[in-house]
């Protein structure tokens, strides 16, 4: 059983998306700490191999070091996953697209290694923007994998009109990546950068903020008020987004009262004594939480993009299920996953 | 249809198809298809951006343009942009750049170097960010500093325009919370007090965590050493400006006028250490007492002579009718014939690098936010010397025949503005 497990590459899939989502949590407290450059050289550290380097001095050493170090060897983990889920998936699965989009996902993890390197030997800031937008994107990638490993993603069948909600799921990945996009320049904002310009990255920021709050609620309410309310494998990931997008807006709120502090601070007694503490624990942490929260959107909205353009690549195959989906909305009666006959193989 | 086309996008088929595509645009022949040769071209973008335009470039300070167009905006007759740039050669000369500072030495004797700056905590903050070889920590105001207060401590960094109040300009030499009488610099613990305990309700963070660690507990003093030496370097420039567009002052690292002008700034600066003033014991009152002291301090509140009302209201909810702006806005608006309020006027200035006017507001004093502290110690010395830069005035202090408020007096005033949260 356990060794059955170990072949699957669903297995090792979500292995690489359980470890990448730490990785972009400690990646997120390197940018809130700013400890970018705590270890001057690369790929080694302080002139060991990256596994050799002393593990008290790495345990025991400065907090910027600390967090540096064990992001790059948790993205080395990450990359280690990668190559056996390459392996995994080369011998195991049929599909040719599926075996070479993980060695895609290897290379992806393998320019984001460069690019954190060239951030170091460069001291590039944006380089490091760039490395920053690429970590949720991997991520997002390897949700995209391991759902195409799925048994859902084999099994999936459509009987209902999709209504434009395979459109809606894909504008919303589009919108989630351009906002990641906005908030990294934001975080990684230079200090010889105009004002001005800032000033317009916030409320370009605070623009998809809001569109993409209205949009998670349209696909909530599109969801809800059709019959792929009784869909789980829809409902699920439509659910989970709009409790994450509570989580993430109210983060993002404190967020730039821990930043920035509010411009009316005299609303409030408690806003107007509120002394944001430098590095503290919790400012630190809910900066950071709000980047990974903002990635975990990006994954969710794969999660529920695939699912939705699963089943409507089924549909669009199959002219029977288009047939049945048709008569289930003139009739105003639900058709339910796996009643349908089987599709034909795609 | 429309919805079907897009459907297909998941199928298997496809992108088993699309790989087969790729895979052929992408085949490393001899002949290399414009498609392969887009895609590629896009991935290397980032790449050759990367090395080529992101590398770490020596930045320069920002030249106070904004100081000398106001000078120039009635009756000069010179670029302000050229002005402030020959200025600030002569100040590279003496100070050095954000990731180079040098201490300007041929001015001063080796004692006054001393006792005006500590040059290596001064170098560890300069630069970029990051621990060298030594796993020594550089670059600490960039890291903790520079996002608001910007490179040149100009108070013009990226995020300033979003804060309120906006980020303090170093270069004027005015610091509101210090224990100095007013047109005196700030002591190093005044400065060292405001890093550690932060500005409550502002942007202004408490770096009291980096005590925490034994690694950055002297990164606070290291900051109050790169603040003074920010200071100093950007009120030298600007006096400069002042001195060549009002007085024809040769803008030269040579000229004995010039180097007069610095050399005013730095002895002004490592003399503050002795000005500071000292604050009387506070008085020790039980409740009776302390109600009778707030009774008599409501009165002086009252007072024409303090006029405390004026601004704070008379509830101290910071309503009172006189609202003003401060002396960082005034010294680019009012002093060149702008008028703050007016948008078309103010504008003018914005390509310098003005931010839009704001209003210096009084404190809710009912809130017990206080900006310099909320000891009795700290409300007591805000109270005998003001907070420089802003309409907030210091109380006259009685001095023999001249009139004014005993320190008892000042006592009770200050039991009454901590009474004004008890109905909080």
């Amino acid at each position: 059983m356990m060794r059955q497990i170990f072949t699957r590459p669903w297995f090792w899939a979500w292995a690489v998306v359980v470890f990448v989502f730490p990785l972009i949590w400690v990646g997120g407290l390197v940018t809130t700490h700013d400890a970018g450059m705590a270890v001057p050289d690369w790929p080694g550290t302080y002139g060991y191999n990256l596994f050799l380097y002393p593990i008290s001095a790495w345990i025991y050493g400065p907090f910027d070091l600390f967090i540096e170090h064990g992001h790059r060897l948790l993205a080395s983990f990450v990359g280690i996953l990668a190559i056996v889920l390459c392996c995994c998936a080369w011998f195991m699965d049929e599909r040719r697209w599926y075996r070479w989009a993980c060695i895609g996902l290897l290379t992806a993890i393998i320019c984001q290694g460069l690019l954190g390197g060239f951030r170091v030997v460069l001291d590039a800031r944006t380089i490091a923007m760039i490395h920053g937008i690429g970590g949720p994107l991997v991520f997002a990638y390897a949700t995209f994998l391991a759902i195409a490993a799925s048994s859902d993603w084999r099994n999936a069948k459509q009987d209902i009109e999709p209504r434009g909600l395979h459109r809606l799921a894909l504008g919303l990945v589009i919108l989630t990546v351009l906002q990641l996009t906005l908030g990294a320049q934001l975080r990684h904002a230079l200090p010889d950068l105009k004002p001005s310009l800032f000033m317009a990255l916030v409320h370009m920021h605070l623009t998809v903020a809001v569109v993409l709050v209205a949009w998670i609620g349209w696909i909530a309410w599109k969801v809800r008020s059709s019959p792929y309310r009784h869909h789980k494998a829809i409902r699920a990931p439509a659910n989970a987004l709009v409790l994450v997008l509570l989580i993430q807006v109210g983060l993002g709120v404190v967020t730039w009262i821990v930043n920035y502090a509010l411009p009316w601070p005299e609303l409030t007694p408690g806003l107007a004594k509120y002394v944001i503490l430098a590095k503290g624990y919790w400012e630190s942490l809910v900066v950071t939480a709000h980047q990974a929260t903002g990635a975990w959107i990006i994954s969710l909205a794969v999660w529920l993009a695939c699912r939705i353009g699963r089943r409507q690549a089924q549909l669009a195959l199959n002219p029977q299920l288009r047939t049945i989906a048709a008569s289930s909305i003139a009739n105003g009666s639900l058709a339910t996953e796996g009643r349908t006959a089987s599709a034909p193989s795609t | 249809m429309g919805n079907y086309r897009i459907g297909v996008l998941l199928a298997d088929r496809t992108l088993d198809s699309g790989w087969r595509v790729m895979r052929k645009n992408l085949s490393f022949s001899n002949q290399v298809s414009v498609t392969s040769r887009w895609i590629f071209g896009w991935c290397l973008l980032p790449i050759v951006c990367a090395a080529v335009g992101c590398s770490p470039a020596t930045k320069e300070y920002r030249p106070n343009t904004l100081h000398a167009a106001s000078l120039l905006r009635e009756a000069g007759d010179r670029d302000p942009k050229e002005v402030a740039a020959e200025a600030a050669i002569v100040v590279k000369a003496w100070f050095g750049t954000p990731d180079e500072p040098r201490l300007a030495v041929e001015l001063l004797s080796e004692k006054e170097v001393v006792s005006w700056i500590d040059w290596a905590k001064v170098e560890r903050c300069a630069g970029p960010v990051g621990r060298a070889e030594d796993e020594v920590e550089r670059g600490i105001y960039r890291k903790h500093c520079a996002l608001c207060h910007g490179i040149s401590g100009d108070g013009y960094g990226s995020a300033a325009s979003l804060l309120a109040p906006y980020p303090r300009d170093f270069r004027r030499g005015t610091f509101k919370f210090k224990s100095t009488m007013v047109g005196f610099k700030p002591t190093r613990e005044d400065i060292k007090r405001t890093l550690t305990y932060g500005i409550p309700g502002t942007a202004m963070p408490a770096f009291s965590t980096l005590n925490e660690s034994e690694e950055f507990a002297e990164d606070i003093d290291a900051l109050v050493e790169y603040v003074r030496y920010l200071a100093i370097r950007g009120e030298v420039e600007r006096r400069l400006i002042t001195k060549a567009v009002r007085d024809d002052l040769e803008l030269n690292p040579e000229s004995a006028e010039a180097r007069q002008v610095a050399l005013d700034v730095m002895r002004r600066w490592s003399e503050s250490e002795s000005r500071a003033v000292t604050i009387p014991q506070v008085p020790q009152w039980n409740a009776e007492q302390r109600a009778e002291a707030s009774r008599r301090g409501k009165e002086w509140f009252s007072s024409e002579l303090t006029a405390c009302v004026k601004c704070h209201g008379p509830l101290g909810n910071g309503d009172g009718p006189s609202q003003d702006f401060d002396e960082w806005t005034k010294d680019w608006t009012l002093l060149s014939g702008i008028d703050p309020k007016s948008p078309k006027d103010w504008k003018e200035m914005k390509p310098f690098g003005a931010l839009k006017p704001v209003l210096d507001r009084p404190r809710n004093l009912a809130w017990q936010s206080f900006h310099g502290g909320g000891s009795p110690e700290d409300l007591f010395r805000r109270l005998v010397l003001g907070i420089e830069g802003t309409p907030m005035p210091p109380v006259a202090r009685a001095d023999g025949s001249n009139p004014g408020l005993t320190d008892d007096q000042i006592w009770d005033l200050v039991a009454f503005v901590q009474s004004l949260g008890d109905g909080e």
